[in-house]
């Protein structure tokens, strides 16, 4: 689940582009006024000289933000490089993919080195390797510019491919209006929450499982009994993993208090920076966080604390910090998505998977964790696999005391899927 | 450099701007360690002349000598590296940035330590008494202490020779006279200072040589100032008249069209620069503005014709008050005005000659909302035929034409829209002989058909070959008024510098 | 030493602006094939995908008149703004605001028919516009506030607007509480013209042809181009500087604005602070290429929505995000730079010579 907040590549570009030029214009409208006036007064054009200098100022200007742009296009490039050399060679004859059947991907961001859309493209190469169907992506589709996700898709129909699948939240509408459209397409929305008969579906996974286990090691690694949770937006997934991340660390350490900071941004290192470091300084010593970035690890990092990552495992980023991660494994549930298109045995719905289906797992876990606290991880692990464990069962107070679920009760699915609270234990606002 | 005796050496520069000559074969010495002034009136070439020593303007003829060496400038930079520093009138200082770093700018080490750098500044100011304090903002300062700002900049960039052109003119007087006591103590470091002004007193106060030019030649070069008496400058500066071919008929001036009673007006630095003035104009005269720049007659010509707000005082256009009238409601009054700037005032640069045709008339050419592009290029064609506007095609930019043809376009639509007064400011300045008479003839002509026509000019002999009357102005005074035909040229060049006849 | 020095002609280049396209187009698409096969990928293949994309067939062509339809409008805007010499940098936020009231409207005409409930959003996304430019044009026109600042402030305004709003009072009550502002209305949706080209084609192609006649050929315009040319000249002529600054400013606005309307009811199903999809500031590259003239702003709101259109297209054939952006800003270097040429020289600076 992202937003446009990381990935304004080609807009940035526009808008920098704009303002030099607005300054260059207005340098050069500067040297005219000049010309003008020096005709009329015999040759008093003192400030010829002044205008020279202007325009080298705006020279050096133009050329600074150049720099940066190219350091910026460096650096994606290789990351790209690295990712895709191997497709590269199978996508080079486009447009003889039109008789084969093949999937394309649509990304939010570039894949880079780890986070959601890397996890993405894990899955994709899985997929592609599973069922031996070529598959594209293409990145940085601003997922809130409805005209940009609409070009995309229809670029990726008018290519041939048979399986459209979006990995952004923002996708919803647009994937929606397509596959009204392009009826023999088959399109899947991941982290949504529509679908239709047909050919749109919707996919999404219960990651606060993995979350409940992670709870478990951060609840038994702090010693402040203070964890901070640098979360996104306050909405039902969000909560849910802060929820289901508080009762895991309730079940090791029944003192523990799960702090949360909103960003407001599931894609912003500067603010995701901010956030942990805040919570740090309140106390916290483990940094839990639902953003799609690594600074929250790498203040944790910095301060000497512990983290817990999210999307992919992110341990090489933060070695020392690193505890353990709720990681998204999207490779089995695309290859069935893509065969069954191929077979024709597609029925879209609400995929909504589990520990069971292996779409959400846990990452590595750290060295130092206590043997007895990852022998009940391993536990619990198994009994999610097995489905005799619900992270969401009675008793259960909400933030405030009163009680959501008694004694024996499970929480029912519509429940769950609106969860607009906190559970006791977590200190902050929903909503 | 050894102790040559003259610092600067100008042989025989020449310099032309489209449809003028700036500087003709002009010549200046300037002796090492003295404060030379260099006289004459707007458009003598006294601008040009320093904008060549400084590297701003390379002359198409003659050498430039500094120290005895020949130089060749290319630009600003290369004659403030071999001494030469000039202080424009408008100062080039960034506001936000303190004294000392204005001063450095550009001109800094590499490392900057600005605490060692103020000391510095503060050591060089105080060596030549120029008070101010290296830590105050420029937006802090007076005219006055930002001139000596400029001043330290090209001290700091070891000046020889400092040019400061017309220095006194944001001053006041108490200020003018700390500059002297500045420039002098210069001068006795070995300096050399170069004063341009036309304010005879200052030169006489602060100077010790003076070369005087004329229509972009030297007429006087390097007199001592001591031996001169400011009658003497004056003459020299306005020179002796040359022709009066032009001078219409004497005739009886006809009803008055235009008065001005005991007007008030600020300038643009809000300082006064109209006090209690009190003229009039009749139909079938001409009525001559004499006077330095600057002394109130862009102010004096900018509120008749409404573009500036008066402080007090009225002005009546046949005997209604129409003090408060717009430019328009003065316009269709019949008061027509030629202003001084006419590329950025009376005429639109970036529009083509037809868009300048009617700029007065546009709601006349209309059809609906829509200009009736027909008609007004026929007005246009109309205006380009009458006044022999020499133009390619309609459509082109006025930026093309030459100065003599922006003029008669301008005069020509003025006149056009058959007015009672004109009020024209400068008509001929900057425009060859040919262009300068012509205009002159437009406007005698407009006399001689019973129009009121009030000319401000810094030429002298412009005035006195066709100005029925003349008023001499000076710091935003009548100093004094003459008839067109018993007017002494030397009491009028007098009246002008300030002094009285 | 020689240094290049732009020099103003006197006399622009004759015809050059079709020209100016022509050479910086060849040249950039040069240094582009440099990049792509500096990048691993076939120029030829990369060029052609470009094409086909936004100009291969009625289907490609008509996605990319429906880009070109706001940055038209953008453009438009700034080069209204521009006749005047004023630089309206804030077709952003008028676009977002104008996006923002019409989404406004939709709500409470929920259950409108849809011709009612699309003409008053697109008006109410105009006025919404020139709302968002009043601030600046007032502040310009009375007390002399610089607009390029105002403009560029009010972007950022707009777009925490939008984020309040649908973080809070427009918070999707059916977003299963996700940040979103609720969907329009299906009836606001702006009926297709052919293919994906909606009807605000034919809303932007009129304004242009009206307001374009009117900066060219009304006494209206007249005075905009002479007040633009000179504000001395203007005040000389009796034209009244402060009315026409504020008139002009607010037509910007309600012209950007109106690409905000047009912008929500075609493409858009709900309100997003990214609505405007940058196109505000691509307007005013759009403006700049078109020589700040109405009457070319079209044919360059069309190239540009090729480029992007195009540009993004290659993506799917593994072109890097960012040798895509750094092609697409190529191209429009590339023209922007013969359009200058035309108007400007490049001489070599003599060298100093200093003899001794």
């Amino acid at each position: 689940m992202k937003s446009a907040e990381g990935n304004k590549g080609t807009k940035a570009l526009w808008r920098v582009l704009a303002l030099l030029l607005v300054f260059v214009m207005i340098a050069a409208a500067c040297g005219d006024d000049d010309g003008d006036d020096g005709e009329a007064d015999d040759g008093s054009t003192a400030s010829d000289d002044m205008d020279d200098g202007d325009m080298d100022d705006m020279d050096d200007d133009g050329h600074d933000h150049d720099d940066d742009m190219d350091d910026d296009g460096h650096d994606h490039d290789d990351d790209m490089d690295d990712m895709d050399d191997g497709d590269m060679d199978d996508m080079d004859d486009m447009g003889d993919m039109d008789g084969d059947f093949s999937a394309a991907f649509l990304y939010i961001s570039p894949v880079g080195e780890a986070g959601w859309t890397w996890a993405h493209d894990q899955g994709r190469l899985y997929a592609e390797e599973a069922t031996g169907i070529p598959t594209v992506f293409v990145d940085s589709i601003d997922d809130t510019s409805a005209a940009d996700t609409e070009a995309a898709i229809r670029t990726l129909v008018a290519d041939g491919h048979d399986v459209i699948i979006g990995t952004s939240f923002g996708y919803m509408d647009t994937m929606e209006a397509m596959a009204d459209e392009f009826p023999d397409v088959v399109f899947e929305h991941v982290s949504g929450y529509k679908a239709n008969e047909t050919n749109f579906g919707n996919t999404f996974g219960k990651i606060y499982q993995p979350r409940y286990l992670t709870g478990m090691i951060a609840g038994a690694a702090t010693e402040t009994n203070q964890i901070g949770y640098v979360a996104a937006f306050p909405i039902p997934e969000v909560a849910r993993g802060i929820n289901a991340f508080t009762l895991g660390a309730q079940r090791v350490n029944p003192d523990v208090e799960v702090v949360v900071q909103w960003t407001s941004t599931w894609f912003d290192p500067a603010i995701e920076g901010d956030a942990a470091d805040a919570l740090l300084e309140g106390g916290a010593d483990v940094i839990a966080m639902h953003q799609d970035t690594t600074s929250a690890g790498l203040a944790a990092e910095a301060a000497g604390a512990r983290w817990v990552s999210y999307n992919s495992d992110m341990s090489e980023f933060a070695p020392d910090a690193y505890l353990a991660s709720a990681i998204w494994n999207w490779g089995p549930r695309y290859a069935e998505i893509i065969s069954s298109a191929a077979d024709g045995s597609y029925a879209p719905g609400f995929y909504w998977g589990g520990y069971a289906d292996g779409i959400v797992d846990i990452g590595s876990i750290a060295d130092d964790v206590d043997s007895d606290i990852v022998a009940q991880v391993q536990d619990i692990r198994q009994q999610m696999i097995d489905g005799t464990f619900a992270v969401f069962s009675g008793p259960l107070f909400a933030q405030d005391g009163t009680q959501l679920l008694a004694e024996g009760e499970v929480m029912d699915p519509g429940m769950l899927l609106g969860e607009a609270f906190f559970v006791q234990g977590v200190v902050g606002d929903i909503g | 450099m050894d102790a040559a005796p003259l610092a600067v050496e100008l042989k025989g520069i020449w310099k032309r701007f489209p449809g003028v000559v700036a500087n003709a074969g002009t010549e200046l010495t300037v002796k090492r360690g003295s404060i030379h002034a260099v006289l004459g009136e707007n458009g003598a070439g006294k601008s040009t002349l320093m904008n060549v020593l400084a590297g701003v303007y390379r002359p198409e003829e003659g050498e430039v000598r500094l120290f005895g060496e020949r130089v060749v400038f290319a630009n600003p930079a290369d004659a403030l590296a071999a001494g030469v520093g000039m202080v424009h009138q408008e100062f080039r200082l960034v506001p936000t940035f303190t004294v000392a770093e204005n001063v450095v700018l550009g001109a800094a080490d590499r490392v900057l330590n600005m605490g060692a750098v103020e000391r510095r500044v503060a050591e060089l100011a105080g060596q030549f008494s120029l008070d101010v304090d290296p830590q105050r903002h420029i937006w802090q300062l007076s005219m006055g202490e930002r001139q000596r700002v400029e001043i330290l900049k090209a001290l700091w960039r070891d000046a020889e020779i400092l040019i400061l052109d017309e220095p006194t003119a944001v001053l006041t007087p108490n200020e003018a006279d700390e500059l002297g006591l500045v420039i002098r103590r210069m001068a006795n470091d070995g300096r050399s200072v170069i004063f341009i002004s036309h304010k005879l007193h200052e030169v006489k106060q602060y100077c010790d040589e003076a070369t005087v030019l004329r229509g972009g030649k030297t007429v006087a070069a390097s007199m001592p100032v001591a031996d001169l008496t400011p009658q003497q400058l004056a003459e020299l500066m306005v020179g002796e008249a040359t022709e009066a071919a032009l001078r219409p008929e004497p005739r009886q001036a006809g009803e008055q069209l235009l008065s001005v009673q005991n007007l008030c007006a600020l300038n643009n630095r809000s300082l006064e620069a109209l006090s209690n003035i009190s003229l009039s104009v009749h139909a079938g005269e001409i009525v001559g503005i004499a006077g330095v720049a600057g002394n109130g007659q862009r102010e004096l010509s900018d509120v008749i014709a409404g573009l500036r707000e008066s402080t007090s005082g009225t002005v009546t256009l046949f005997g209604e008050d129409i003090t408060t009238a717009t430019p328009r409601q003065r316009f269709r009054a019949g008061l027509s005005y030629i202003p001084e700037d006419r590329v950025g005032v009376g005429l639109a640069p970036q529009l083509s000659v037809t868009d300048n045709a009617i700029l007065r008339s546009y709601r006349e050419h209309t059809r609906g909302p829509l200009i009736a592009v027909d008609r007004a290029k026929a007005f246009c064609a109309d205006v380009v035929d009458s006044f022999k506007v020499r133009t390619g095609s309609l459509d082109q930019r006025i930026a093309g034409l030459s100065g003599g043809n922006l003029q008669r376009l301008l005069v020509g639509r003025e006149l056009t829209a058959e007015p009672s007064v004109i009020v024209a400011s400068q008509p001929t300045r900057g425009l060859d002989v040919q262009g300068v008479k012509a205009i002159q003839e437009l406007l005698i002509d407009a006399r001689n058909e019973g129009l009121g026509v009030l000319m401000i000019s810094e030429d002298l002999d412009e005035l006195l070959a066709i100005s029925d009357r003349i008023i001499v102005m000076h710091e935003g005074q009548i100093a004094a008024e003459y008839e067109g035909a018993d007017a002494d040229r030397s009491a009028i060049g007098l009246a002008m510098a300030g002094e009285s006849p | 030493m020689i240094r290049p020095v732009l020099v103003r002609r006197e006399v622009p280049v004759r015809g050059g602006q079709p020209l100016a396209f022509a050479v910086g187009l060849l040249v950039a698409l040069l240094l582009g094939a440099v990049l792509l096969l500096v990048a691993g990928d076939s120029p030829m293949e990369v060029y052609r995908r470009m094409l086909s994309a936004s100009f291969g067939d009625l289907e490609a062509f008509s996605v990319t008149l429906n880009r070109a339809i706001p940055l038209a409008l953008a453009g438009l805007a700034v080069a209204i703004a521009a006749t005047m010499g004023l630089w309206n940098i804030g077709a952003e936020g008028q676009i977002l605001f104008g996006a923002t009231t019409a989404a406004g409207i939709a709500q409470i005409g929920e259950g409108w028919s849809g011709p009612v409930l699309i003409l008053a959003m697109i008006v109410g996304g105009s006025i919404g516009g020139a709302l968002w430019a009043l601030g600046p044009a007032a502040a310009k026109a009375y007390i002399g506030v610089n607009e390029i600042i105002t403009t560029l402030m009010l972007n950022e305004i707009a777009v925490r607007l939008i984020r309040y709003l649908i973080n809070g009072p427009w918070k999707d009550p059916e977003g299963y509480g996700f940040v979103q502002a609720p969907a329009l209305p299906e009836q606001s949706f702006l009926p297709n013209l052919f293919q994906r080209t909606h009807i605000g084609l034919l809303i932007a192609i009129a304004v242009l042809a009206v307001i374009g006649l009117m900066v060219s050929r009304s006494s209206w315009g007249y005075e905009l181009r002479v007040a633009g040319s000179s504000g001395a000249t203007a005040a000389y002529a009796g034209i009244s500087l402060k009315r026409k600054i504020l008139t002009v400013l607010v037509l910007s606005g309600a012209v950007a604005g109106l690409a905000g309307g047009i912008e929500l009811t075609g493409n858009a199903t709900r309100l997003t602070e990214t609505v405007s999809n940058g196109y505000g500031f691509a307007g005013i590259i759009v403006a700049a290429l078109a020589l700040m003239r109405p009457s070319g702003v079209a044919a360059v709101a069309v190239l540009f929505g090729a480029v992007q259109v195009g540009g993004q297209s290659i993506k799917a054939i593994g072109v890097s995000d960012a040798v895509s952006t750094v092609l697409q800003a190529l191209i429009l270097f590339g023209v922007i730079a013969a359009g200058v040429l035309i108007v400007y020289r490049i001489e070599m600076a003599e060298p100093k010579v200093r003899s001794t």
